[in-house]
């Protein structure tokens, strides 16, 4: 057994983001930039006297899928619960502007090769947004992101990996929110404001941060998928999450940007109707909805198998 | 309240040298840390720099390191460790898995 080998058959859920960003491109060919030895952490942690990381939480590196250089993203949740800093921030972002450089270099030098050699970004998020200790900073590299992404239209696909212990939350729910496609698991959560952060300002009766099956019911995989905020939903496994990540990048620029779920006139439309449905339908839970798109059995939606799930599901 | 920086050096009796020239492991989650290996030639000394949170902790860090060197037989290895509260029985499993880690990279 290979060391990729095991990292593919490795839970997603589990993996650190070291391993996500391995696993997510071809056997032996991620190489790690800004990495841990180049130590570059965070200068605001120390004066505040909290522990600091050498590559401040995230890991940024190049790899290969096929014949596309695919720059990878991968936050880790378990170092101050993945949260954005300056340093962390820089990071996304020069990897970004690596992925144009590369771009235009293939545009240049394999103009005919263009699509089968297309770069792609994959942001694999674990994280709940700005980092609270350097917020500004952290607020500023959620605008450059965002910026990072815009920069990237009509270019080459960024794709939102989530399916880690976290979730997605804060503004970097915004951010996911902007890329091309979102690969989910139904172990990955979604969303803006995080579960906790609502029972803090509305109370406890309006949303228990403790009850997971409500959490994972209003933010996780299968609900994002029937929603439409998800478009691809896998298992729990570092290899499901790759064979998606192929199956994107096998398709023309044109195809995968219909995954978009924001971004135009009519997807704008279609987001106001979805407004509009929820004051007319008044859902109380995320099981009204699942019903009101033709789930006959919403109450055993959690407890199917992604396969069956996604046999059966009816979505928006 | 700013982080503590502590500063060893230690030597085995029976030193292995380090088979790469860096290797780092771990992730500085709650309770945890992430060390970096990197093969610096001191004399078969061990050399520590410890940055941690924790202050009031200098002598039970010089014991746990101390004898993790004598029983890997680590030698002209420089170690930086970033600590986030780890117990010395996690600082001592890490230590030994950062060590398994890079012997089996070579």
């Amino acid at each position: 057994m290979t060391d990729q080998d095991k990292l593919s058959g490795k839970s997603f859920y589990e993996a650190t983001a070291r391993e996500r960003a391995r696993g997510l491109v071809d056997e032996g060919t991620f190489t790690e930039l800004c990495g841990p030895a180049d130590r570059m952490s965070s200068p605001h942690l120390p004066v505040l006297g909290e522990a600091i990381e050498f590559d401040d939480g995230v890991v940024t590196g190049v790899g290969l899928v096929g014949k596309h250089p695919v720059f990878v993203i991968s936050q880790e949740g378990r170092f101050i619960g993945g949260a954005v800093g300056e340093v962390h921030g820089a990071k996304m972002v020069g990897t970004f502007g690596l992925a144009r450089q590369m771009y235009e270099r293939i545009l240049e030098e394999h103009p005919d090769e263009l699509a089968e050699r297309l770069p792609a970004v994959v942001i694999s998020f674990e994280t709940g947004g700005v980092r609270l200790h350097e917020a500004n900073a952290g607020l500023l590299a959620h605008a450059e992101v965002m910026d990072q992404i815009q920069e990237t239209k009509g270019k080459f696909p960024v794709i939102a990996m989530i399916g880690s212990k976290v979730g997605c939350f804060g503004g970097m729910g915004f951010v996911a929110a902007a890329t091309d496609v979102v690969v989910m698991s139904e172990l990955g959560r979604l969303g803006l404001t995080g579960p906790e952060v609502i029972e803090q300002e509305m109370g406890k009766a309006e949303f228990d941060s403790a009850d997971r099956a409500l959490v994972y019911r209003t933010t996780g995989g299968k609900h994002k998928y029937i929603m439409r905020d998800c478009n691809y939903l896998v298992e729990d496994s570092i290899a499901s999450f790759k064979e998606a990540l192929a199956d994107v990048l096998s398709k023309p620029y044109d195809e995968i940007v219909k995954n978009r779920r924001i971004g135009s006139e009519e997807l704008v439309d279609e987001q106001l109707d979805l407004v509009e449905l929820s004051c007319e339908i008044q859902p109380k839970d995320a099981r009204d909805v699942w019903a009101y798109f033709g789930n006959e059995d919403p109450a055993g939606i959690p407890e199917q198998t992604t396969e069956e799930f996604l046999r059966a599901a009816k979505r928006r | 309240m700013a982080l503590t920086e502590l500063s060893f050096t230690f030597k085995a009796d029976d030193p292995k040298p380090l088979p790469v020239e860096w290797s780092h492991t771990g992730v500085v989650g709650s309770g945890d840390m992430e060390v970096m290996f990197e093969r610096k030639d001191l004399d078969g000394a061990v050399e520590f720099k410890v940055i941690t949170p924790v202050t009031g902790f200098d002598q039970v860090w010089e014991k746990v390191l101390d004898r993790f060197v004598r029983d890997s037989g680590l030698a002209d290895v420089s170690v930086e460790i970033n600590d986030n509260n780890a117990t010395p029985v996690v600082v001592g499993m890490r230590m030994r898995q950062a060590v398994e880690e890079a012997r089996k990279e070579a």
